[in-house]
């Protein structure tokens, strides 16, 4: 048995001691201290007082508007993270394709990435306007439409537009993580199934999709969490009006903390938020391994 | 080993020096709201004649430092809750609302550092608008009152005269879209979540209804509220205004009022200034709400607060309440105070800042004798914040269909309950 000196046994944990703190301090305490609010009574002005035995739990799901806001949080995401997925998927096929200019297109894809979710959104915002909108402004310039469309004329409409916000600024980290996955295929791959007469759709089926898998399942679970947090383009488009109706459940317990002065309510919801994603992504990345698995 | 130690004996010896170096003096932390472009600059940067408020103060104050700082409307809740939570809360706070804060016990009586010769020069109708039981917890720093302003080039090219009763707003906006087709709307609204509480006071205050009774108890329910809302839901509904009010904020509509393409909006005194600011170039005119026939008409005014919260650790009470005191004296002194309202266009709160005012810009006086007959929201209620995202939501909901009367009745029930 080789003899390992006392200091090799204990350096390792110096190491990841800043981490460690770091997490601790940054992460886990926070995460405490939320759970801890939403078991305890918060006044409207934010002074913390005692334990109130599931009260703002009660609060939170007696809220009329909270059912409302749980089903767009589930379209929200299910929609975006779906959709973003797929489209990034064909723009990292594409991107991985051998043709002229393909580093600028690859540098411009990753733009709306490269910006900041606010700033996005509050160019959307200028461009869907009805009045003096950018995308009326082109569209009549161009002679395809003669007046003025009012792209935002009900909350399904604009609640749709705010998914599509989403997706338009997702799919470059989906292209990315994708991408990087495409790039360590090995192309023996494919020469050995073109010469067993495998066509595109084949190739892509029983190459491609199975040597990615381990990148999509990163940029799936990653973006749940991601899509379910996203605040700033819900914010700055309809700030969840009408009542609510655009909400996500992140966008609405900021509107009961800070607008209501319902804190607690607020506090709880966070909590509940926390667990379904918990659920969510753990559920997400049990069945992929478990299908890598098998593979 | 040697070097850890000498490193804590360093570190140990800056903390000492941290908290000791202020002994003697008074910091007050002071929370400002940026009311617009220049205030940051008056407080802290060379914005007063070269020279600050911070830096002025200081230097005529002796004794007394101001921690001050300038924080976003955006910001401003969050930032203030936050710091109460952990036990920090300012000294001096500067904000709309002031009654959560006085219902929890966390403010200082005005009485207890204000000088009486101050407390004395603010209009009294202002200052009853933060008394609670007979105490007043917070002096108004501002003020702003709305009217309404008419492109007078869109109303003479249709040949209509100002309106000035509900009737005749219908048939305005029924002459501009006659005239205009969709170019022009003819009445703006704001039904948004960050300000939809003054559209329903444009409409409920002209109907001689309004968020309380006359005995001060909350009655959003009333008939005439009913009637008043389902006018202002209607005037959407029939095609008159800008087509999502729910999300159209008044800068939206400031800036289609600038441009032409709304003929009439609803705004602050300082209407003019932004459209001179942002360069639009507008003839307009500016007249007193609309009013439902045979209702009293009541204009609404918005006025913000300075406040004092209690700080019970600090060993010296006496002294620190004389040094809030001499904040406020300072602030309101006619050679800082009318620089500061007239910076951004508002209004004063103060009578011996309105002479110079006036002579400055004699435009003043009109809206002061709008100022005299304006209402204020309710904000000494403790649940004035529910109050006020309930009638937002009300509102929301009537533009999607909701009913009036049905919304309206679950709110009164909500709060009243």
């Amino acid at each position: 048995m080789n003899h390992i000196p006392i200091r090799h046994k204990w350096e390792p944990y110096v190491w990841l001691l800043p981490s460690l703190l770091l997490m601790s301090v940054f992460v886990v305490f926070p995460i405490f201290i939320v759970f801890k609010l939403s078991l305890s009574d918060i006044s409207k002005s934010g002074i913390v007082g005692g334990l109130n035995h599931f009260a703002n739990f009660k609060a939170a799901f007696k809220d009329p508007a909270f059912p409302v806001v749980m089903k767009n949080t589930l379209v929200w995401v299910v929609s975006v993270v779906g959709l973003s997925t797929l489209l990034g998927f064909i723009t990292a096929m594409v991107l991985n394709a051998p043709f002229r200019g393909r580093k600028i297109a690859r540098s411009i894809v990753v733009f709306p990435w490269a910006t900041s979710l606010v700033i996005q959104a509050s160019i959307w915002n200028y461009i869907i306007k009805y009045e003096y909108g950018n995308l009326n402004n082109v569209l009549m310039n161009l002679g395809l439409l003669r007046t003025a469309v009012n792209w935002r004329a009900t909350y399904q409409i604009e609640f749709a537009w705010e998914c599509g916000i989403g997706i338009f600024v997702t799919i470059p980290f989906v292209a990315f993580t994708v991408l990087a996955g495409l790039q360590s295929i090995d192309d023996a791959y494919y020469e050995a199934a073109t010469v067993d007469g495998a066509g595109f759709w084949k190739k892509l089926r029983h190459v491609t999709i199975p040597l990615v898998k381990p990148s999509l399942t990163v940029s799936t679970v990653l973006n749940i969490i991601y899509v379910f947090n996203s605040f700033p383009i819900i914010y700055t488009i309809t700030k969840g009006a009408p009542a609510n109706k655009t909400d996500t459940l992140v966008t609405f317990l900021y509107m009961r903390a800070f607008y209501d002065n319902q804190k607690g309510a607020a506090t709880a919801m966070s909590v509940i938020g926390f667990a379904i994603l918990c659920v969510a992504a753990g559920a997400y990345m049990m069945i992929a391994m478990r299908k890598e698995e098998a593979l | 080993m040697k070097k850890l130690t000498a490193l804590i004996l360093v570190l140990m010896l800056a903390l000492s020096c941290c908290a000791f170096a202020e002994g003697g003096d008074i910091t007050l932390d002071v929370i400002i709201c940026q009311y617009g472009p220049n205030t940051n600059d008056w407080f802290l940067g060379t914005g007063m004649n070269g020279t600050n408020f911070v830096d002025k103060f200081e230097a005529e104050n002796p004794g007394i430092k101001l921690n001050l700082q300038v924080v976003s409307w955006n910001d401003v809740y969050t930032e203030v809750s936050t710091r109460i939570s952990n036990n920090n809360a300012p000294d001096i706070l500067n904000i709309d609302v002031f009654a959560n804060y006085a219902a929890e016990g966390l403010l200082l009586p005005v009485k207890d550092y204000c000088p009486e010769e101050l407390f004395n020069d603010f209009f009294p109708s202002f200052i009853e608008q933060s008394v609670v039981d007979g105490t007043c917890w917070a002096v108004p720093d501002l003020a702003s009152a709305r009217a309404l302003y008419v492109n007078t080039d869109i109303l003479d090219e249709v040949g209509i005269e100002v309106p000035t009763t509900w009737a005749e707003l219908e048939d305005a906006c029924q002459a501009i879209v006659d005239f205009y087709g969709g170019d022009v709307y003819p009445w703006g609204v704001d039904m948004t979540t960050d300000e939809g509480q003054a559209a329903f006071s444009y409409y409920v205050w002209n109907n001689d209804g309004g968020f309380v009774d006359a005995d001060g108890n909350v009655a959003l329910n009333s008939d005439k509220n009913v009637e008043a809302i389902e006018f202002a839901i209607g005037l959407v509904n029939k095609g008159f205004t800008n087509p999502n009010p729910a999300t159209q904020t008044r800068y939206d509509l400031q800036d289609m009022f600038g441009a032409g393409k709304l003929a009439m909006v609803i705004a602050p005194n300082q209407l003019p200034s932004y459209l001179k600011d942002k360069n639009y170039e507008v003839n307009f005119a500016t007249a007193a709400l609309p009013v439902n026939e045979g209702a009293t008409p009541g204009a609404t005014g918005v006025m913000d607060r300075v406040m004092a919260f209690k700080d019970d650790a600090y060993p010296d009470q006496a002294a620190r309440n004389e040094a809030i005191g001499k904040f406020l004296t300072f602030f309101y002194a006619p050679e800082n105070y009318v620089g500061w309202v007239s910076m951004e266009g508002f209004l004063p709160a103060v009578n011996s800042s309105v002479a110079a005012l006036v002579e400055s810009d004699p435009s003043f006086e009109a809206w002061l004798n709008v100022l005299d007959s304006c209402k204020f929201y309710p904000t000494a209620l403790d649940n004035w914040d529910a109050i006020k995202q309930g009638v937002i939501e009300v509102e929301q909901s009537a533009l999607t269909g909701g009913d009036v009367k049905t919304l309206l009745d679950e709110l009164q029930a909500k709060i009243a309950g």
